[in-house]
């Protein structure tokens, strides 16, 4: 049995099913991300995790005890929230040490465990500030120690960084998965970035809808998308939409693409082709020993740093390509160019 | 838009001050004068009216009484409005509206009806015209006056968000609201407490009619000496007005012990 496990838990809120049968195990000390489009049910799930909201199907088990009933405050979950929430009228000192002292710890002890803390988040020296004298990306590093103070069995946070600006996010998103390996804690992580939750998690769960639609590693949850939401969530995958002919090839309006087609889709159904725009290589001139080629128009270049990514309309479907940023110069819009993948980029899944 | 001359202005502001602080400024010559009826400023100027009201038997037992009165109705308030309106924030926010209805109620009933209407259920011992009667219809009459900061308050800050951190910490509720909540929605707190002690203090119509002769309040006295000599009211006005501003002061100085570890901490930086 894992060390956290949902079973089967369902919420609903009037009639709206915010989380429907959900399953999720989670090993101890592995690091997991519910990741989803706003609405999805992360949030709520989350808080089921915590307590704060109780299953109306379903049963959660954490360290092999049963929890479902057991109130918020029982629990031993740290909780880390978007919006800091930490308390206005204590210092940070003050902040960090609740939890140890409204369940009765020692002074020693609480005042060992709140520098230990402060060290862990790198706030050593601001143990005497108030919240509002410290920046978001600081007050939240102190929502995480006030967190791991109370040495949580699991650690749940919903969204921590949404708050703050992109250059804080990537680092504090960096230092988050370096504490919780440093603590080898048990992590429940909401988030709707799709690069933060494939950047920091041992596992993904991709949710739509108050479902899962898929859990694997991040490599798998990119690489091998099983439903097409996954894949249209997951990185911009190009959807080519068309029919399939026999075991190796799928025809795509007037063209046959090869593409590896699984064994559960028959002749002549109906299919989606998912091409990564990385895979996609962009000519000038109509290449010769290429598998996979499409013919079309520029319509839009936009320069994204280290790639240059290029919309390409063929016969009326939208295809992006990806290309070094060095060759930008050889490209303009409206130009005739021709794209080309091989057909191990592909991957063909039922268009239902 | 054309902006008034500020002559106008500054007039119009001056006729507003004169108006709210003319009938106090008279109210203190009054307390001191020898005779003033005839005459633009008073003949001539004396202590004894306040000798009179502080030698006067009931004087202290009034006062003591309007305080026991003012400051139960305080605790009380505390006790029960704070607690009350915070678990309706928290757990039941789809009564506040009804909540704030019956808040408004006491404003509507005028405080005759509520006295005669109390005494009539209450007409058994022990509470038939006794001070916890009278404290009672005081708390009732002054309830809008703390829950109204307290609840503002309370909106103020993310109470929701606030109250699960501190849940999930494994605080339980008597921790959480004494101190998360209450630290975080003390100037909601005092000015709640500030208003029912002085609408209580100055209270005479509850009073007079529920408890009367048997447990005489400051404003009950105050009337009395209206009726005898207007100079003795107006040093009893005097008393009461100080007695208003002291408890404000003491309340605010309280505020400001709240808020020095901020201060502190600034200072520190
Ligand atoms: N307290 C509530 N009362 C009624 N409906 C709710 C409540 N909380 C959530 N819902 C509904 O449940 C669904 C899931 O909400 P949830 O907050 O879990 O989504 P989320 O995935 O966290 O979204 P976001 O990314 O926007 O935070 C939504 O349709 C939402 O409107
Ligand atoms: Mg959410």
């Amino acid at each position: 049995m894992a060390y956290l496990e949902l079973q089967n838990v369902s919420k609903l809120f009037g009639a709206v099913a915010a989380v429907k049968d959900f399953n999720l195990a989670v090993e101890k000390g592995a690091f997991v991300s519910l990741l989803g489009p706003s609405g999805c049910g992360k949030t709520t799930t989350l808080r089921m995790i915590a307590g704060f909201e109780m299953p109306d199907a379903g049963a959660l088990t954490l360290d092999g005890m049963d929890i479902t009933s057991v109130p918020p405050n029982k629990r031993g979950t740290g909780m880390v929230f978007q919006a800091y929430a930490l308390f206005p009228n204590m210092n940070v000192r003050d902040n960090v040490a609740f939890g140890l002292e409204v369940t009765g710890h020692p002074k020693q002890e609480i005042d060992e465990r709140v520098r230990e803390m402060l060290a862990l988040v790198r706030l050593d020296d601001t143990a005497k500030r108030f919240p509002h004298q410290l920046s978001g990306g600081q007050q939240q590093r102190i929502a995480l120690a006030r967190a791991l103070a109370i040495r949580p069995r699991v650690l749940l946070l919903d969204e921590p960084l949404s708050a703050l600006d992109a250059v804080v996010r990537v680092a504090l998103r960096g230092e988050i998965r370096r504490i919780q390996l440093e603590l080898g804690i048990t992590t429940v992580y909401v988030t709707h970035d799709q690069e933060e939750a494939l950047s920091i998690s041992d596992r993904v769960v991709v949710m739509n809808q108050g479902l899962i639609e898929q859990t694997g590693s991040p490599e798998e949850i990119y690489r091998q998308p099983q439903t097409r939401f996954v894949a249209a969530f997951i990185g911009t995958a190009n959807q080519l939409n068309g029919v399939v002919v026999d075991r190796t090839q799928v025809r795509f309006g007037e063209i046959l693409l090869r593409a590896p087609v699984p064994s559960g889709l028959n002749e002549s159904s109906k299919a989606v082709v998912l091409v990564r725009p990385e895979s996609i290589a962009i000519h000038a001139a109509a290449p010769t020993d290429a598998h996979n080629v499409l013919e079309g128009t520029i319509q839009t270049i936009t320069f994204l740093g280290p790639i240059t990514r290029v919309g390409v309309d063929v016969g009326g479907t939208r295809v992006v390509a990806d290309m070094a940023a060095s060759n930008r110069a050889a490209f303009t819009h409206t130009q005739h160019v021709w794209l080309s993948f091989p057909p191990d980029a592909c991957q063909v899944m039922a268009n239902q | 838009m054309k902006q008034r001359p500020l002559v106008l202005q500054s007039l119009l502001v001056a006729l507003f001050v004169a108006y709210m602080i003319l009938p106090i400024i008279a109210t203190y010559i009054f307390s001191i004068a020898t005779k003033w009826d005839i005459t633009l400023m008073p003949e001539g100027y004396t202590l004894e009216w306040y000798q009179t009201a502080f030698d006067h038997p009931y004087f202290s037992i009034t006062l003591t009484n309007s305080f026991i009165v003012s400051i139960a109705a305080v605790l009380v308030g505390l006790l029960f409005i704070v607690p009350t309106t915070y678990w309706v924030h928290t757990r039941v926010p789809s009564a506040k509206p009804l909540l704030d209805l019956l808040m408004i109620l006491p404003f509507g009933i005028p405080a005759v009806v509520l006295a005669l209407a109390l005494i009539r259920v209450y007409a058994f011992p022990p509470f038939a015209r006794s001070p916890f009667l009278l404290i009672s219809a005081c708390v009732i009459f002054s309830m809008p006056f703390m829950y109204r900061p307290v609840s503002n308050s309370l909106m103020a800050i993310d109470v929701h968000t606030l109250t699960e951190s501190a849940l999930s910490l494994g605080a339980n509720t008597l921790q959480i609201l004494l101190r998360v909540i209450a630290p975080n929605i003390l100037p909601g707190i005092l000015s709640g407490s500030l208003l029912v002690f002085a609408t209580v203090f100055a209270e005479f119509t509850l009073a007079n009619l529920i408890t009367g002769a048997s447990f005489k309040t400051f404003p009950i006295l105050l009337v009395e000496f209206t009726r005898r000599d207007g100079r003795i009211a107006a040093a009893l006005s005097v008393i009461s007005f100080t007695v208003a501003w002291l408890a404000s002061i003491a309340i605010l100085w309280g505020s400001g012990r709240g808020r020095k570890p901020t201060e502190e901490a600034l200072g520190a930086r």
